[in-house]
Order: C-alpha cells, then structure tokens, then sequence
C-alpha cells in the first residue's frame, strides 16, 4: 500500500504490505508467500536464476539504471574465491525515501532477496550495508534477520538445499559517499567511504579484493517476484527498454506525499494531481525534479509533458535516477533551494579529487552571494563554467551530480536569479 | 479528513485516517520488543547502537555485555579492519561520544595505526567527536523538509533550547544540529532525536515533543 495513503492507481508488488504489521514476522511473511521466490530459485541452477532476471529487463533502481541481470552475469562462474553480494541500503539521496519503507514494513522480502542474488551469483555472504540513522529500521531488519536464522532459512543450509550463505545487517555511519558503490566497499571494510578508481570493477576486485555484486534494495526486492512468476510477467508494465513497476518517492508540496509503486511510464502530472491529490493549498505547479537533488529540474511545461521512465524523463531533459519526485509550487524559492543542495555537496564531498572539493564549496559560495543580494550577472557564467570543469574530472559523479541542478535552474528560471543580482545592485546603489 | 487537507499526526508518520495504526506499530517497537545489550545474534550485532539517554563518557568500553557484542561482531567479517565502524558505533553508545582516548582504545583493540583510526573516524558524520546533551536533536534541512519549513523547525528546537546549532543547552538537555537529507522526505520535517524519527514536525509541535522528551526519556 501507498502508506500513509491509499491510492487505486498503483500496481504493488514490492510495495503491497507497506503498513501491516504483521508482515514483519517470519509467519505474517510466509503467509504472504515471502520465501516461494527463493524456494523456486534454489530448485533452479544458478545461470537460470540469472537468465530469469536478464529477461525480466530489470534495471537498477538506485539511480543509474543498469541492467540488474547483465551485472549479475559479469561474475565469475567458479569458486576459486570468495563471493559477495553486497546490498545497498544507504539511502541517502534527498528526496529518496523508499528503501527504508521496504526494509521497516517488509524485512523478509529484503532477506530472501539477498539470498536469491547471492546463490545467483554463488556469494556465501550477504552484506546489508544500512545507513546508520535508520536505527529503528535497522533494528526491524536485524530482528527479522535473527529469526530467519532461527528457521534454518539462512546459515550452513539454506531452506534445506545444502547452499550455504550468510547474511550480516552492517551498519554505517552517516556519509553520503557510502552510498557510491566503491565507496560503499571500502566503508564495509573499515576505511574512510571514499570511492576506488575503476578498472577493477567490483565483480572482478570488490569489498576485501574478491569479486563482489552490488545491488540497491528495492533492485533485489523484485528479484524474488521475477523468479516466482517468470520473465514476461514483469514485462507486462513499463515499456521495452523500461519494464516493471517502480517505486515513486513523492515529496514536496502536494497534498498526499508519501511512496506509490507505479508501472513505468507513469505521467508525472497523473501522479501529482491524481495520485498524489494535488498541489498543496491549490497553488500552481512551478517545477519538478523527478530523480532526486542529482538530475536536472524541469518547469512545469516539461513535467506536464513527462512520462515517468529511463527514456520518458531523459527526453524530457533529467534523469528518472531513483524516482524521488520532488515538486515544488509557486511559492518556492528556486535559487535557495539550489544553493541549499549545493551546501549538500560541499558537506558530503569526500575531499579526494580537487575539482568536487574545491567546486562544490565554491558553487555553494556563489550562490549563498547571489541569494544575499550580492551577485552579479557574471556569477551566473562562472557557475556554468565552474559546474562544467566539476563533469567527469573526478573518481566518482558526486562532483558531476552538482552540475544539472545548478546548469538547468539557471536556463529554466534566469529570471529569479536576475531579480536577486538587481535587487541587490539597486540596495548597493542607494 | 476533510477538503483533501491530509490529517496529520504530529511525531511519525503515522494514522492520516486511511491506515488504523499504532505509533509503537509503525515504528515497528511492537515486533523489535527489548533488544539484549549483547546483541542477540551475530548477524545483527552490529545493528545498534542505541544512543542512549544516557551518556557515560568515563565508563569502561567493550566489558559485560559490549564484550560479548564485540566478539559477535568479529566473527562477522573477514579481517578486524572490517570491524571497525561497528565497533565505533559500540564505543559511542556506552560513552555518548568518541573521544581521542576512545579512537586510541579501538585502535589497540582492532591492531590498527592510531592515525588510521582517527582518519576512518573523523570521515564519518555521526561519530560525536565531543559530548553531546541527552537529547541530541538533528533536523533535515535538505531539500524537501526545507520545501515544507524546516528552517523554521530548526529555529524552533533552538528558540526552545535557547542554544546555538551544535551547542548544548545549559542544563544538557538539548543538543540541536543541521541534518543532511534522512530520508523522511515524504512526512517533512523529519527530525532525528537520539535513535527515533519524528516526522511531519511542525514548529507548533516543538515544545511538545521537547516536554514529551524530558519526561518519558523519548
């Protein structure tokens, strides 16, 4: 369910016991068929679960998109070292709310998840790298975790099939770069989270040097569901290149905010005025970003226009990242709001590579003058200019990630910008 | 409900009248229950800490049953480097904080440089490098909360504290910080305080939850 609200437009498959209780518990999961998935899979040989998966077309749901099945595929087929899944649980992209709902309200469906990937991928140890404020979801997962121990569903013989796997609840603290799956392996090794250079790519060099999987929550929550009902079956939502349902984290001012599973291919403007009932106080729609404080904001011309997939929001401009939908109405105060997510960056850079370190603070820098009143036309070129050298200069796309909000408010809302350089230079004046 | 205006529950996110839940129900307190100090299994003892009320800067780490959750926790990876975060997290919930002194213990515990240590320790947000009040009150001022007024939220905890951002009010009741985005963004403002969520919170709200603190420890 939509929890807190209710909405008849949803398909829910991941999402279909947010706010009942009773799903948490090893029996409430069974009797709402937690563990068939995995029951299957293990009648299975591991390429089949595999091949399930790459046909399903599922795509990564933690930002970029990439074919779950062909990363699980890039795995060495052999034993000749340890195997690790690793799964992402350290949401902390602003606007991003959905895995913690599927860890606190459906914990089992996470466990037989990560232990459907890790025979997939012949991994005998699941880590959960879980963000470290979620103390109150982390204890949910953990308590469920313990009893699927109990039950002889994970240890030394997983559900009876001879398949040995572990799965460890680890706990970070606090660093938005975990979230970068490089980064990610050396905080789960105890180093500082900051991300690797790659070639090696994880599955042939990974967490404690041996060829590791990384896979967002909601990613592995749909695998179990894939392999009961088959390939086709999740194709029958979304598109082509987009199949599936997806988890929708709308926040912001409309009057139902809150996760809503939909098929691909959702009209944005259908979920803000149907779905979401509306713009908060009947205001009008000024802009939306669809992915998160990474991608690029659309106006409200482009939302209204905007189907909710990969190819439906690229062309509209963005990127559909991890479906964090965050609208904003009239009343909104673009370049504060910007300079606020910059402020984001220069705190959570990790500070290896000069041109996030030095980039991020100094947008934020810029901003902060401009919103002061203390800006002048020419900022708004070294923004640009700046924001442009912060692309594809360093490790990771933290510093990349600055460059659409900051570039696409400047184009789409110029005006708000001006009237702050001007207002200023009319105050400085007198 | 009424004219589409969503019913809020001030707190968590909790009743908006199409879901009949308890607070303890959404939390999920009423599934989790007690958790053992040793950490019940393995798996999940690296799952805590709390971030107690209460903070004991001077007592003994990893003794009783921390040594029982360390020793869990070490059969959890394949080196003690990998223990580190968690046994991090140990040391702050007993003491409240992670001093110099404690980054020195960890080291010497885990056979790691001390510098090492301090650089994994000081990259990482949520370790308080110096004491905090009981209560420490972080609240999201990232995007969406700041949408909804979580400056005023923020300026709220402070008013009533009647302290700075990262300060402790006299008594040493309340430290208020500036979050990063919790990932409460659908039920803004989200405010973390010591390890419980309190979303769709409202400056209206802030003596309240504050009254509520002091007396009922959460």
């Amino acid at each position: 369910m939509a929890y807190p609200y209710a909405s008849d437009r949803e398909v829910r498959v991941i999402s279909e016991y947010f706010g009942d209780p009773e799903a948490r518990t090893l029996d409430g999961a069974k009797r709402r068929g937690r563990y068939k998935g995995l029951e299957k899979a293990l009648s299975m040989s591991p390429d089949e679960v595999v091949e399930v998966v790459k046909a399903s077309g599922l795509r990564g749901r933690g930002g970029a998109g990439f074919p779950t099945g062909l990363k699980w595929s890039f795995m060495p087929k052999n034993h000749d070292k340890p195997h690790y899944l690793c799964c992402n649980a350290d949401e902390s992209e602003p606007g991003t709310f959905k895995d913690r709902e599927l860890m606190r309200w459906d914990p089992h469906q996470l466990i037989e998840a990560c232990l459907l990937a890790s025979y997939a991928i012949r991994a005998r140890h699941a880590y959960i790298y879980c963000r470290g404020e979620f103390f109150e979801t982390n204890q949910v997962l953990a308590k469920a975790v313990e009893e699927a121990y109990a039950d002889g569903i994970i240890g030394a013989d997983v559900m009876g099939s001879g398949q040995e796997i572990d799965v460890t609840v680890h706990v970070g603290a606090g660093a938005y770069i975990c979230g970068e799956e490089t980064g990610l392996m050396n905080s789960l090794e105890g180093r500082r989270g900051e991300p690797r250079t790659k070639p090696p790519f994880p599955a042939a060099a990974g967490v404690f040097g041996m060829p590791t999987t990384v896979n967002n929550v909601e990613t592995l929550c749909a695998t179990p569901h894939i392999v009961v009902h088959g390939a086709e079956w999740y194709r029958q939502w979304g598109s082509q290149k987009s199949p599936g349902t997806k988890l929708f984290c709308v926040s912001g001012h409309v009057n139902k905010p809150g996760n809503y599973e939909l098929a691909l291919g959702f009209p944005l403007i259908e979920l803000i005025e149907d779905v979401c009932g509306g713009m908060r106080d009947g205001n009008a729609l000024k802009a939306v970003i669809p992915g998160g404080s990474s991608v690029a904001i659309m106006d409200a011309d482009e939302a209204r226009r905007c189907a909710l997939d990969y190819e439906g929001v690229a062309a509209c401009g963005s990127m559909l990242g991890c479906a964090s939908v965050i609208v904003m109405d009239e009343t909104t105060d673009i370049v504060k709001q910007v300079r606020r997510m910059a402020a984001f960056y220069a705190h959570e850079s990790c500070g290896q590579c000069t041109p996030c370190r030095e980039g991020t603070s100094w947008v934020t820098k810029i901003l902060r003058r401009i919103e002061e009143g203390r800006g002048t036309e020419e900022d708004l070129d070294t923004l640009i200019e700046l924001t442009t050298q912060m692309v594809g200069t360093t490790i990771c796309v933290l510093s990349d990630s600055v460059a659409p909000p900051v570039q696409s408010s400047i184009s789409k809302f110029r005006d708000e910008y001006l009237a702050l350089i001007r207002r200023g230079e009319r105050v400085g004046a007198a | 409900m009424s004219g589409g205006v969503p019913y809020r529950n001030p707190g968590w996110a909790g009743n908006t009248g199409e879901f009949q839940l308890s607070e303890a129900q959404v939390r999920g307190d009423d599934f989790v229950g007690t958790r053992p100090l040793a950490g019940g299994h393995a798996s999940g003892s690296a799952s805590y800490p709390y971030m107690l009320e209460e903070k004991r800067p001077d007592a003994p780490l990893f003794e009783g049953p921390y040594q029982e959750r360390l020793d869990k926790i070490l059969t959890r990876y394949p080196d003690r480097r990998a223990a580190l975060l968690p046994v991090l997290n140990l040391a702050q919930e007993v003491r409240g904080h992670v001093s110099p002194e404690t980054m020195d213990r960890v080291a010497e515990l885990l056979e790691l440089p001390r510098a090492y240590v301090r650089g994994v320790a000081t990259f990482y947000t949520m370790y308080n490098r110096k004491p905090v009040g009981r209560f420490l009150i972080q609240v999201c001022t990232n995007i969406s909360c700041n949408l909804c007024g979580a400056d005023d939220v923020m300026d709220a905890f402070l008013r009533y504290a009647n302290t700075e951002p990262g300060e402790t009010s006299a008594e040493g009741d309340f430290t208020v910080v500036e979050a990063e985005c919790l990932a409460g963004c659908g039920f803004p403002t989200c405010v973390q305080i010591n390890s419980r969520y309190y979303e769709n919170v409202q400056p209206v709200d802030v003596p309240k939850i504050c009254e509520r603190l002091r007396a009922q420890g959460r």
